[in-house]
């Protein structure tokens, strides 16, 4: 009963024993057809595992099969959370797919990592670097190379319930300080003013890196920056017009509230949109407030390519192909995406849809979280700080202190 | 070539070929990855290193590194209460539950086998199950207490760090109770009715009865349950995870929920296998102490812990 069973050890191995059944089998196929010329097998992995996307999914890999000569894409999907971890796995048990599309922030661990395929030459003969929003393009460099393609991007802005505001008599607020007041004024009964995601997980991060940019700082300038976006923060709190329960939603949970009507404004993405559309009441979409500077967070997905791939020149076939508009944008209308490329803003959803053309005129204010190797200790000590400030454990200066000296750590590591 | 084998000698054969199975399970699955961890963690390993094979050799350094790390130790505390705070309240509540079922009573059966489900559930379904029940808006708890009138009780009980290792405990204390019950009810049945009569008719009262009679002879089981349930408690890892993921800020960062991020989230693979292997000393130390235990019995069957 006492057997210590360690996790990682037991992962590795039945991941290794997977690997050698999968070799085992691909071996047995290949021996059957071992023809040189027969169609290419690319492995493919992704986290787009729910419901809605698999059309979409299933019809743009069609498109490859079809518009790229002898490609066949065998694709598995994991959980968004699971993705990263399991490509790590496969690094131990050299169980790697050629392709996959990863969130845009997991370029600092895969970025550090002789995970990725070198694609600086290829992009450069491809030549439309400057076709993509300077964010999402910038942040597929590391140390100077190419390491993906944007897939799509999106970022954050403020979703008002419009009769709400109305009611109140308010505008959609433009500045920090129009925040806090229209916030405060839109709080009552058990209503929030304003409702975001502050959860201790990469996610609330995403929510938090805005304020911070907007103060003015960034994350090696922490300890005064991250001061004043906490103690913005914790005054929305102070005033009653932020939850502090906020520590413990994901920004599902807040877009939920703002659904329920139970704050009247809430900053979340543009993958929102399609579930907020069956709502029985109307609302917009804004720009994030601004202080100092005006600001949002990059989200997306980049498409990477694996650098012990043996098809990578049919790998990038497959990503140049899947950048064509014809392909392209078919696809991010099927999944609710934005587009990264500049150059496709007045084709698809997004070019009439007001809330869609809100988030894609943002996205050139969006900056990539491109910090490294060691981002996610530094983003974990901002994720900590702002909870220890919103439940109260921690004043403002103190908790962006702490956080400070573990950022630096962290990000001095390199 | 028959005389090169005694029967005797041809036994111990066939009964290490019957060992082969367990021992090759042991050893594909235990020692292989726990020899592969004590590996890595005397060598530099992060996701760069494992692809490119150039792992160094590092000694202590990985050990050095966790054991200077402050998380650490206020992981190591935050374990030790909540192994501790599980365990006192699932002994006695298990124990009081045992001394009620182990006498008949109409449905004892059917309630018995209905405690067990705490027990049986995945513990991702009773953290998930706890987490709704605690929380602040939509939670039953506070819903409950506001219905009776005492709504000044109702809490955030997981989103504030001063209650949040509570509330957690308080779910793993669901989980862990029928499984006390049930070891301690078996001990129970384990003792001659007839030390009870005997008692009764010298004039013994219950109380006498159960002070020199019950809790002697239960002390082996109690040392078995509360071992068990060391182990068991203190690498704790899914109703934690799924509850509260250590949070709010790192107030129910258990000792496993640390190692799994310096592994999974910062992908420090050196320092995770160290942590790791620190992790296992409680466990280990309570398994060696068990299994002596055990073998002590065995050596002395009828009546010896009275």
């Amino acid at each position: 009963m006492s057997y210590p069973v360690d996790r990682r050890g037991f992962l590795r191995t039945s991941g290794a024993a997977a690997a050698a059944a999968a070799l085992g089998l691909g071996g047995a196929l290949t021996s059957c057809s071992s023809d040189t010329s027969g169609p290419v097998t690319l492995t493919w992995w992704d986290y787009f595992t729910l419901d809605n996307f698999q059309p979409g999914m299933r019809r743009l890999i069609r498109d490859i099969e079809a518009g790229v000569p002898d490609v066949k894409i065998e694709r598995r999907s994991f959980p968004f959370a699971e993705l990263e971890r399991q490509i790590t796995l496969g690094a131990i048990s050299g169980d790697l797919p050629d392709i996959a599309i990863v969130d845009n922030v997991a370029m600092n661990t895969l970025g550090g990592s002789k995970l990725l395929a070198d694609l600086t030459d290829r992009a450069e003969e491809w030549g439309q670097a400057d076709r993509y929003y300077k964010g999402p393009w910038d942040g597929c460099q590391v140390g100077g190379k190419t390491l993906g393609i944007p897939n799509n991007s999106n970022c954050l802005a403020l979703y008002c319930n419009t009769a709400m505001l109305k009611s109140a008599g308010v505008e959609p607020p433009t500045t920090w300080d129009e925040l806090a007041s229209t916030a405060q004024r839109l709080t009552s009964g058990d209503r929030y003013g304003l409702a975001l995601s502050a959860i201790k997980t990469e996610e609330g991060v995403f929510q938090f890196l805005p304020f911070l940019w907007q103060a003015g700082g960034d994350l090696d300038t922490f300890a005064t920056y991250g001061a004043t976006a906490l103690s913005f923060l914790d005054d929305l709190i102070a005033k009653g017009s932020l939850s502090e329960q906020c520590v413990g939603w994901t920004q599902q949970d807040v877009n939920t509230r703002f659904l329920n009507q139970r704050a009247a404004m809430q900053i979340n993405g543009p993958w929102q949109i399609p579930t907020l559309k069956k709502a029985d009441f109307d609302w917009n979409v804004v720009a994030l407030p601004r202080d100092k500077a005006a600001a949002t967070c990059l989200g997306g997905e980049n498409w990477v390519l694996m650098a012990n791939s043996k098809h990578q020149d049919k790998a990038w076939e497959v990503l140049e192909y899947t950048q064509r508009p014809s392909v392209l944008v078919p696809y991010l209308v099927a999944f609710g995406e934005l587009p990264a490329r500049k150059d496709l803003a007045d084709q698809g959803s997004w070019a009439s849809d007001p809330a869609l053309r809100l988030f894609l005129s943002q996205l050139p204010l969006a900056r990539p979280r491109q910090y490294g190797a060691h981002y996610a200790e530094a983003s974990q000590a901002v994720a900590e700080a702002e909870q220890a400030v919103l439940t109260g454990t921690a004043s403002p200066s103190a908790a962006a202190k702490t956080a400070a000296a573990k950022i630096d750590k962290a990000l001095g590591e390199q | 070539m028959k005389q090169s084998l005694s029967p005797g000698a041809r036994r111990r054969r066939a009964g290490y070929l019957f060992c082969l199975p367990g021992l090759a399970f042991l050893a594909l699955f235990l020692a292989y990855p726990l020899l592969y961890n004590v590996w890595t963690s005397v060598h530099d390993v992060d996701l760069g290193q494992l692809l490119g094979g150039d792992e160094r050799f590092n000694g202590a350094e990985n050990y050095r590194a966790v054991l200077d790390d402050p998380a650490f130790w206020h992981s190591v505390r935050l374990s030790l209460v909540f192994t501790l705070g599980s365990l006192l309240f699932q002994f006695l509540i298990g124990f009081a539950l045992a001394l009620l079922f182990a006498r008949p009573f109409p449905f004892n059966g059917l309630l018995r086998s209905l405690l067990l489900v705490a027990w049986l559930l995945p513990p991702v379904v009773s953290g998930t199950l706890f987490r709704w029940l605690l929380d602040a808006e939509s939670g039953a708890y506070n819903a409950l207490f506001e219905a009776v009138g005492l709504g000044t009780l109702s809490h955030d009980w997981l989103t504030d760090p001063s209650t949040s290792m509570a509330g957690v405990i308080f779910a793993n204390i669901w989980v862990g109770v029928p499984f006390n019950m049930l070891l301690l009810l078996v001990g129970l049945h384990t003792i001659d009715p007839q030390l009870h009569e005997a008692a009764a008719i010298d004039g013994a009262s219950a109380w006498q009865r159960f002070r020199h009679i019950t809790l002697p002879l239960m002390r082996p089981v109690a040392v078995t349950v509360l071992l068990l349930g060391l182990v068991y408690t203190f690498k704790v890892f899914d109703i934690v995870f799924v509850m509260t993921g250590g949070g709010p800020v790192d107030a129910t960062r258990v000792l496993s929920l640390y190692v799994y991020e310096v592994f999974f989230t910062f992908f420090r693979f050196g320092q995770g296998a160290a942590a790791g292997l620190l992790l296992l000393v409680v466990p280990l130390l309570a398994g060696v102490f068990y299994v002596r235990r055990l073998r002590r019995e065995e050596e002395a069957p009828a009546g010896g812990a009275v």
